[in-house]
């Protein structure tokens, strides 16, 4: 589009067609920069994402059977006893219901990293499987971890409730290496991918400390207490509810996206600034 | 056209001017050195006016960085923080990294300052890459302009160095990254490196013992910016004494210079575009954030961040390190580590290079000659090439510098983008630069040079019926000005210029 | 607004070669009297032109808008977008209407000046060597001796005296490099100050501790990792152990190697693992935990010094001694140590 149909809405009435010419270039400075920081600001869109933290409805676990009999049976073996993915007897709630809220299971492939998806089972589905693989590891003896409870942090720091700047130090010292100091991820060796974080639940980022979805490393409450883990995922929560204060977050990704803005938009707009005051000889 | 009273009152405005200077005149002599510079000519071509986009952005900075200096307190030692953001409240911090936090959350116009800052250096040295691109491939750095390229290569090396010690001052935990990685570039240097590091930090050991800070702020905020400023100021002096080149073209020679006044044409057009420079560095400055450095927290180091990248002017430098293999050479309880190479060799054998252009140029062409007007790319392949293939090399290398979120992008594993850019950085350049000589001598035989093209010239059917062309000139230099068509077609001309008067 | 603008073009100046129009004035960029200096596009169209002066005026009004807006903002306690959309708007506006005023109000026409000469005249280049030889003849060639043999050695070493004081700057290097503060018994704890006990890690976790009473000294940060009980011990069998560096307590199997990179001295953190690999950050130098953290990717040519490990009475891990080599990146003298 040449720069002067920017304009032409504003001297359409009125002006002929030289005068639109005349006030075309620097209103064409002013109206494709207004248009580039809308779009910018359009394609921003905080992440606005609220824990629903409703009572769960009453778990059948027989429903839960009958789901993971006609959903999770085929690879992980009947009773959960593992075939050609991991057994689950052992793996617990946690386990369960990270990878089923997350939408990383059911997978179509045994081969497939997990990624995260929109959820293919609802909440009270994911409930009543959670359930039933939490019996299997009574059963079993050995139940893998529960699934976190998380507390938002308090304002005070007191004994056995950490604050938020207490979480944002354990999350620097034990999460921002791989997620990134601003949640939205990065990558490990051989191509893994680290998931943002921005997203994910606070109880998903709880679960996933604790059971560490490989490649990613666990921990275990000797490493982190249950405090402290709430404190982080509250943090994160903080860190993805919370309007930048600076602006657009540009994918919170540091200085390769500034970069990219600073060079293209910001200098891109004063070289065609120069264009239309300068001459084009 | 005008009226009697606006004639009286410029009259009047002339005669009270005329007082003005006849009083500074009698102290400075200054009204022969005022008229020449009013009257100097500016050629307004758009590509000419980047360099402008650079120095306004300069004087954005100064304003902005001044500002900031009220705020900044450069001191390594321990508080706690107690403010109005939540996540910091209560945690051991720096008080450099605390009065920026402050001035971030606590300073009314603080934060859009502080941004506003960032965003104009990064514009900066943008400008200054882009308009030091212009004057290679036009060949604008030929004589007698080899002292303004090796000003305007210092400026650029002293602008990234001020801008990474900015970038560095904040002491959060992406900046003490790069200041751990640049504290064992200086440990790398052979003999002398330990030495180096030690009294610049003020410790054998990073990150120093705490007089690392106020040395880096006094970098920054006056030995830094005066060298910038003077080397800025040596850089325009010259450009005046010089005059600026131009683009060959109708009416312009070797000898004449073609464009607006500085007053009062080029004037008002150069204020235009500072106010576009403050406009955009503004509107990023408060739109987009940057640096957001309560996100990253205080330094500390055993803490990392993934996406540990620097600005983008550094980031050649920081993909030179990621590209370099595991080398490293060990003998005699000595050794030179790896950092030495891509840290300090690499980048001194380019930029000595840079430097040393202007007479590499003169060697290839066998051209010694005085030059005021420019080349177009396109006729000189050879230079082009080159400069399109160490374009393509400095690219490889900044993306190399991000390639953990290229993968994370693509799905691509870092090792794989690693291995192909260390390819790429022979690779690329070599087909770029082939690329690029392959279409400068394409356009060259597609395209008549314009020096060459008839200019202005029109065909007439004469009374006979036969055919020719008015006002055809070949070649710029013998044709004046008034024989081109000057007044194009439909513009009011100045005709009745002597009518005026 | 590709077209070109309607300027005409003055022609000044004499005494270029090439301008060979007639007299003139001597000032470059000067109009001969005959041509009109105060000319400009729309001064022949007086509606145009106050149309034109009208929507300047409008264009500054908004600045003037912008700029109450500030003060405004300001007085309300400031907000960064607000400030920044009303700054963008008012200096592009104010802007803009310089430019339309530049190209349409502002009378100027393109002009042509000579370049004139910007070298010397050969007299006065001559001229310059005379007045340098009149110097230079004097201290070099009738009191070289003073000059060539006394001035440069005693300014040689008056300058040397002068560049002391910069070793003030730091202090002498010592053998600050070759150690860390971890020493025999030292309890590992976490920065939060907890000392950590060997069950207390999961298998395939990891954790950064301090030496007890050194917490979140730069050199000692070390990463400690429970690789579990059969990887450690099938990776004793392959031969790649070094003795006594390593704890197997129960299911576990725990090693420590320094946090920080042997290429530019990162912090190396990032743990995959499946493929039992601690990965750096910064230029993304890879260390294969198995092979004790042999670099098997990346810039990095040496592995991760390994921390030599134990287990207190009561369960508490402890460094046995610091590490034997060490850490960090490299530097000129790193071999040296005796």
């Amino acid at each position: 589009m040449k720069p002067g149909q920017w304009s032409s809405w504003l001297s359409r009435a009125r002006l002929s067609p030289e005068r639109r010419r005349l006030l075309a270039g620097p209103t064409a400075v002013v109206g494709l920069s207004v248009v580039a920081f809308s779009v910018l600001l359009w394609a921003s869109g905080a992440p606005a994402q609220t824990q629903a933290a409703s009572a769960p409805p009453a778990v059948d676990i027989a429903v839960g059977e009958a789901l993971y009999n006609a959903h999770c049976e085929s690879c992980h073996g009947a009773g959960g006893v593992g075939g050609v993915a991991p057994q689950l007897v052992q793996v617990g709630a946690a386990a369960a219901d990270f990878y089923l809220s997350t939408g990383r299971m059911p997978l179509d492939s045994v081969h497939d990293q997990p990624t995260p998806h929109t959820p293919y089972f609802s909440k009270a589905q994911i409930a009543d499987i959670v359930a039933y693989i939490n019996a299997l590891g009574v059963e079993h003896g050995t139940p893998g971890p529960g699934i976190p409870s998380v507390t938002p942090a308090c304002a005070e720091a007191t004994a056995g409730c950490p604050t938020l700047s207490q979480g944002q130090q354990l999350y620097l010292m034990n999460c921002a290496q791989c997620h990134d100091a601003s949640g939205s991820g990065g990558e490990l060796s051989h191509g893994y991918v680290v998931p943002s974080l921005r997203s994910a639940t606070p109880t998903q980022v709880a679960e996933a400390a604790r059971v560490g979805p490989r490649p990613m490393p666990s921990f275990g409450p000797g490493q982190l207490s249950n405090e402290q883990l709430s404190a982080i995922a509250d943090y994160v929560h903080y860190l993805s509810t919370t309007p930048d204060p600076g602006g657009l977050g540009i994918a919170h990704f540091g200085p390769v996206p500034e970069g990219f803005v600073g060079v293209i938009f910001g200098l891109g707009v004063l070289l065609v600034a120069a264009r239309l005051i300068g001459n084009r000889g | 056209m005008s009226t009697l009273a606006e004639r009286a009152a410029a009259r009047k405005r002339a005669e009270r001017s005329q007082s003005a200077l006849d009083w500074l005149d009698d102290r400075l002599g200054s009204s022969k050195w005022l008229r020449s510079a009013m009257d100097k000519i500016f050629p307004d071509h758009w590509s000419f006016m980047v360099g402008e986009i650079a120095m306004y952005s300069f004087v954005i900075l100064v304003a902005t960085g001044i500002y900031l200096t009220f705020f900044y307190n450069a001191s390594g030692a321990e508080v706690v923080y107690h403010g109005p953001y939540r996540p910091l409240d209560g945690q051991k911090m720096t008080i450099a990294y605390e009065s920026v936090i402050n001035l971030s959350f606590s300073v009314r116009a603080g934060l859009i300052m502080r941004q506003a800052h960032h965003w104009a250096a990064l514009i900066f040295i943008a400008a200054i890459v882009f308009h030091m691109g212009r004057i290679f491939f036009t060949g604008a750095f030929r004589r007698p302009r080899e002292v303004n390229w090796v000003i305007g290569t210092t400026l650029l090396l002293t602008a990234m160095l001020e801008g990474f010690s900015g970038y560095s001052l904040p002491d959060d935990l992406l900046s003490g990254g790069g200041l751990r990685i640049l504290y064992s570039i200086v440990q790398s240097v052979p003999i002398v490196g330990t030495w180096l590091a030690a009294d610049l930090w003020g410790g054998n050991t990073f990150p120093g013992n705490g007089d690392f800070f106020p040395r880096l702020f006094v970098l920054h905020e006056f030995v830094l910016p005066l060298t910038l400023a003077g080397l800025l100021g040596a850089h325009l002096a010259v450009l005046w004494r010089q005059k600026h080149t131009d683009f060959p073209g109708p009416g312009k020679t070797e000898h004449n210079i073609v464009g607006s006044r500085l007053w009062p044409q080029y004037f008002v057009k150069t204020n235009a575009l500072l106010l576009f420079v403050a406009g955009v560095v503004f509107g990023l400055g408060g739109l987009v954030q940057i640096n957001p450095v309560w996100v990253y927290g205080p330094y500390e180091a055993a803490r990392a961040s993934s996406g540990t990248q620097p600005d983008w002017y550094i980031g050649w430098l920081d993909g030179a390190l990621r590209l370099w293999p595991h080398w490293e050479f060990r003998s005699f309880g000595h050794e030179i580590p790896n950092p030495f190479f891509p840290g300090i060799l690499i980048p001194g054998i380019l930029f000595a290079v840079i430097y040393a252009w202007p007479w590499l140029d003169k060697r290839i062409y066998r051209d010694y000659g005085e030059h005021n007007l420019l080349d177009r790319p396109r006729d000189k392949p050879l230079r082009t090439a080159l400069g399109v293939a160490a374009l393509a090399f400095f690219v490889d290398l900044t993306l190399a510098s991000a390639t953990d979120l290229i993968g994370n992008a693509l799905g691509v594993p870092f090792e794989t983008l690693i291995e192909l850019m260390q390819y790429g950085t022979f690779v690329a350049p070599i087909v770029a630069g082939v690329v690029a000589f392959r279409v400068c001598v394409r356009l060259q035989r597609g395209q008549v040079h314009p020096i060459q093209r008839p200019v202005g010239g029109i065909m007439v059917r004469d009374a006979r019926g036969g055919y020719h062309t008015v006002g055809a000139a070949h070649d710029g230099h013998e044709a004046s000005a008034e024989e081109h068509g000057l007044e194009p077609a439909g513009a009011g001309p100045p005709a009745g210029a002597s009518e005026a008067h | 607004m590709s077209e070109e603008l309607p300027f005409p073009r003055v022609v000044t100046g004499t005494h270029g070669p090439e301008e060979g129009a007639g007299a003139g004035t001597p000032w470059p960029g000067d109009v001969p009297p005959e041509q009109d200096d105060t000319w400009y596009p729309l001064r022949d169209d007086p509606w145009r032109a106050r149309r034109v002066e009208l929507f300047i005026a409008l264009l500054w009004g908004v600045t003037a808008a912008c700029g109450t807006g500030l003060m405004a903002v300001y007085w309300m306690g400031g907000q960064a977008q607000l400030e920044g959309a009303l700054l963008f708007c008012g200096f592009s506006a104010l802007g803009a209407g310089l430019v339309i005023w530049a190209r349409r109000l502002v009378p100027g026409q393109e002009v042509v000046g000579s370049r004139g000469e910007h070298t010397s005249a050969p007299e006065d280049r001559s001229g310059v060597v005379g007045s340098l030889s009149r110097g230079t003849d004097a201290m070099l060639s009738r009191r070289g001796f003073l000059v060539k043999r006394v001035l440069v050695p005693v300014g040689g070493v008056f300058g040397i005296a002068a560049l002391w004081p910069l070793a003030s700057l730091g202090s002498r290097p010592d053998r600050a490099l070759f150690h860390t503060k971890w020493y025999p018994g030292a309890r590992l704890v976490t920065e939060d100050g907890r000392a950590v006990h060997v069950d207390d890690i999961v298998v395939g976790g990891e954790l950064t501790v301090f030496p007890e009473g050194f917490i979140e000294d730069p050199m000692s940060a070390a990463v400690v990792i429970n690789i579990g009980r059969d990887k450690l011990q099938a990776h004793t069998v392959n031969g790649y152990n070094q003795a006594g560096f390593e704890v197997v307590s129960g299911g576990n199997g725990i090693v420590a190697f320094s946090k920080i990179c042997t290429h530019a001295g990162c912090p190396v953190s990032l743990f995959n693992v499946l493929a039992m690999q601690l990965i750096c950050p910064c230029h993304q130098s890879t260390f294969d935990i198995l092979q004790d953290c042999a670099p098997v990717f990346g810039p990095a040519s040496r592995p991760l010094p390994q921390l030599p490990l134990g287990v207190r009475p009561d369960g508490y891990l402890i460094a046995t001694r610091d590490f034997v080599e060490p850490v960090g990146p490299g530097f000129w003298d790193r071999g040296s140590e005796p």
